[in-house]
């Protein structure tokens, strides 16, 4: 046992200077100020908490990004689910070759797949935002779906079977039994599209012009082009209690729906 | 009682598999019905037929007096309790039992007061809150049941409810689903191969076979009047020969003639005999029907169960000729070999039908190096002909040590039964101490070295050897010529008696008018 846990050492090593360090660094930039980005010379201060919340353009962007983030987690859950359903009533076989197929382009580079989409949407006449959503809908649905089918998939048929016995139709079975029952499904299709929706830049910035200032671009701004390392990480520090917050409620809420 | 169900000619099958070959079935108002069969013979296809989850090939079934083939499940007054429960596990058992007068908009109230009722009924006041997934295998199947109930159907179907259930709980439910049956009053459908359960608990039995309809009857009826073998050995314990009818009251079987209560025969018809293990007496050799000999007791607890020979089967007897063998030792190679003289049927030589292979086994050769390890024997040369004669035959390994041993080819000695339609052979062996010391099952060693074997003289088919007679002690074996005796299985019955007996015994059978039941021959048996 004691060897096995030698075997760790690397990547706990990993792990030090990759991630925790660098959030150590995080904390401690979000909390200081300094005149020239350097790491002798600082004093703590709230100050950079204080000017995100306090200055209206910011908290616009933070708004937008939940908005955007929230619209593609409803509409990969309205096109998810019936795919989803649809997918668990075929045979096994079926099952697995539409789950495949599904699941192909998500072996292709986010980066790619958002080049292609912006060639495909450019002369078509939409809305911005309605490019962003067409995008991040893409990207994200496969996460959605599998997560819903596997909860569908993994119930007793006889309990479909047993619902038309006690007198109910096929709508009222999927409301009163398939509903009900996939709902971790859900929460975990939720949590798996919302999350990565919020923070994503990418693909706002891809498909949605200039018009699409994210918090995840405003991060980026703030590290690579104007060289404010403090506020951005104070924001970084803003998504990351938002995120934890939201993991939080979707947890409680699917240990209830389980209770329930 | 007024029909409730009737199937008209119910066909069903399954990738051109016929599962329901046409099967007609009424049932009644207030029937306990059990469909009994072995695994796949359609009984459960019939059930989710009935329910509308399945549909018929060809057929109708008409319920209620009218014609339900295109009544979609839930239009149905039929409710089903499922194999494995079907419990909703996101609802607790309140909410389970209400599911379907939910479903049909009942008032709230109205609703408590079923579902309160329900759970008197099945015995689980104050669960209404419990979690289902929680409760015991017998309380969920309790909830199943409770459930189906509450939608006061006409007919309620059991998919083997009980199958999972231990054996002291399926006892329980069974006394408590007949006692809902009675309770409730409606018809109860249920699917089952436990003949037991089925006897236990229906008004009427509906025995199935390969999609077929075989017998329908009371418990009573199906015990002691099966229509056919396939009924009497899948109810109950049973003996069945074969007879032939000689004229009504009057069956010959056993090489003796019987007085029966059947009738309705033609003149010397083959039927099959049922006797029952419980109905044969055993009494005084002397004033007996017939004489058997004990060959087996089993205690089963209240009774025990004795198996009697009355009349021996067709044996056939060889000589065992015991001899010391010593080991070649090759001290160049370092190597042992051993193998034993045997005798081989000409019969068997004439298409070759002896591979080396089998020339090594018989002979049991065996060579193994310094270590004790197994060395293969690559090197086989004889000169044995198909003629009877003594011939020799070398067994050799890579390295060359050999060794040479006598072949006795005869000429076969079968015994012909005509009687039995049975013939068996076996041949003179030759064998070491050692070898049988060591022999952990001796009656199958002697088999295959003396190459005993039986067959039907009709089709050559193989019959068993169930009986290997020998008189010495194989951990004490010495050096000599011993008869062993092969023989088939002769006539055995099957007896329940409480009096005690022991192997060996010699006993006498009494079975009366009352006891023989004649039934005719199924069709496509012989």
């Amino acid at each position: 046992m004691k060897s096995f846990f030698r075997m760790t050492y690397p990547y706990c090593l990993w792990i030090g200077i990759f991630i925790v360090a660098p959030m150590i660094m995080i904390l401690l930039y979000a909390l200081t100020k300094t005149t020239d980005n350097s790491v002798l010379t600082f004093q703590f201060t709230l100050e950079n908490f204080a000017r995100f919340f306090n200055e209206p353009s910011f908290l616009r962007v933070l708004l937008t990004s939940l908005r955007i983030a929230l619209v593609t987690t409803v509409l990969c859950l309205l096109v998810g689910y019936p795919a989803a359903l649809f997918i668990a009533g075929r045979p096994e076989r079926t099952q697995t070759f539409l789950i495949l197929l599904l699941t192909l382009p998500m072996w292709i580079n986010m980066l790619l797949k958002t080049y292609a989409w912006r060639g495909i949407l450019e002369d078509m006449g939409f809305a911005s935002e309605v490019k962003v959503l067409i995008g991040m809908v893409y990207d994200f649905l496969p996460y959605m779906i599998i997560q819903i089918h596997t909860a569908i998939s993994k119930m007793n048929r006889d309990l479909l079977t047993a619902s038309y016995d006690l007198g109910a139709n096929r709508w009222q079975t999927f409301l009163k039994v398939t509903l009900p029952l996939s709902v971790p499904g859900i929460i975990s299709g939720i949590t798996l599209v919302f999350l990565p929706a919020v923070s994503s830049f990418v693909i706002p910035t891809m498909l949605g012009g200039g018009d699409y200032y994210l918090i995840g671009n405003l991060i980026e701004n703030c590290f690579v082009h104007t060289g404010q390392w403090n506020f951005g990480s104070a924001i970084s520090l803003i998504m990351a209690l938002i995120i934890i917050t939201s993991m939080r409620l979707t947890k409680k809420l699917d240990r209830e729906a389980q209770e329930a | 009682m007024r029909k409730l169900i009737e199937f008209r000619n119910i066909v069903k099958s399954f990738d051109g598999q016929v599962i329901l070959k046409g099967v007609n079935l009424n049932i009644y108002e207030n029937e306990f019905v059990t469909l009994l069969g072995p695994s796949g013979c359609g009984k459960t296809t019939l059930l989710r037929i009935l329910g509308g989850f399945l549909e018929q090939d060809e057929g109708t079934v008409i319920f209620d007096g009218k014609c339900i083939d295109k009544v979609p499940p839930y239009k149905r007054e039929i409710n089903t309790v499922f194999q494995k429960y079907a419990l909703f596990p996101h609802m607790n058992v309140y909410d389970n039992i209400a599911f379907g007068l939910r479903i049909k908009k009942t008032g709230e109230d109205i609703i408590a007061q079923k579902v309160n009722r329900m759970l008197s009924l099945v015995n689980l006041e104050g669960f209404e809150k419990r979690n289902v997934t929680k409760l015991s295998g017998g309380q969920q199947q309790r909830v199943a049941i409770a459930r189906a109930l509450v939608n006061e159907p006409n007919v309620l179907l059991l998919d083997e409810p009980l199958g999972a259930l231990d054996l002291k709980l399926r006892k329980e439910m069974q006394r408590e689903l007949k006692r809902i049956q009675q309770e409730v009053g409606i018809t109860f459908i249920y699917v089952t191969h436990d003949q037991e359960e089925a006897l236990t608990m229906s008004d009427k039995i509906v025995v199935m076979n390969a999609g077929e309809i075989e017998q329908i009857g009371t418990p009573l009826e199906i015990y002691n009047e099966p229509e056919n073998a396939y009924v009497a050995r899948f109810i109950g314990e049973s003996n069945i020969v074969d007879g032939v009818m000689r004229e009504d009251y009057r069956v010959r079987f056993d090489e003796r003639e019987f007085e029966c209560r059947d009738f309705g025969f033609r003149q010397n018809e083959p039927v099959d005999v049922l006797i029952r293990p419980e109905d044969i007496a055993i009494v005084d050799p002397a004033n007996a029907v017939m004489r058997g000999e004990v060959k087996s007791v089993v205690f089963k607890g209240v009774h025990y169960e004795l198996m009697v020979e009355t009349r021996t089967g067709t044996s056939k007897t060889v000589r065992m000729h015991v001899v010391t063998q010593h080991d070649l030792y090759n001290e160049e190679n370092q190597e042992k070999i051993s193998a034993n003289d045997f005798y081989v049927d000409s019969e068997d030589l004439i298409n070759n039908e002896m591979t080396d292979q089998d020339f090594v086994s018989i002979a049991n050769a065996q060579a193994w190096d310094i270590d004790d390890r197994d060395i293969s024997l690559t090197r086989i040369s004889h000169n044995i002909e198909n003629k009877p004669g003594i011939y020799s035959i070398t067994f050799g390994t890579d390295k060359r040590t050999e060794i040479t041993v006598k072949v006795y080819v005869v000429h076969p000695e079968y015994v012909e039964d005509a009687r039995h339609n049975i013939g068996i052979s076996a041949l003179d062996f030759f064998i070491t101490p050692d070898e049988i010391m060591e022999s952990m099952a001796i009656s199958t060693d002697l088999k295959t070295w003396a190459s005993a074997e039986a067959w039907n003289l009709q089709d050559d088919s193989p019959v068993e050897i169930t009986d290997v007679k020998f008189d010495f002690d194989p951990a004490e074996i010495q050096e000599g010529v011993y008869d062993i005796t092969f023989s088939t299985r002769g006539r055995v019955y099957k007896v329940e008696t409480t009096s005690a007996h022991e192997e060996g015994d010699r006993v006498g059978l009494n079975i009366g008018p009352d006891d023989i039941h004649v039934m005719h021959k199924a069709v496509g048996e012989s």
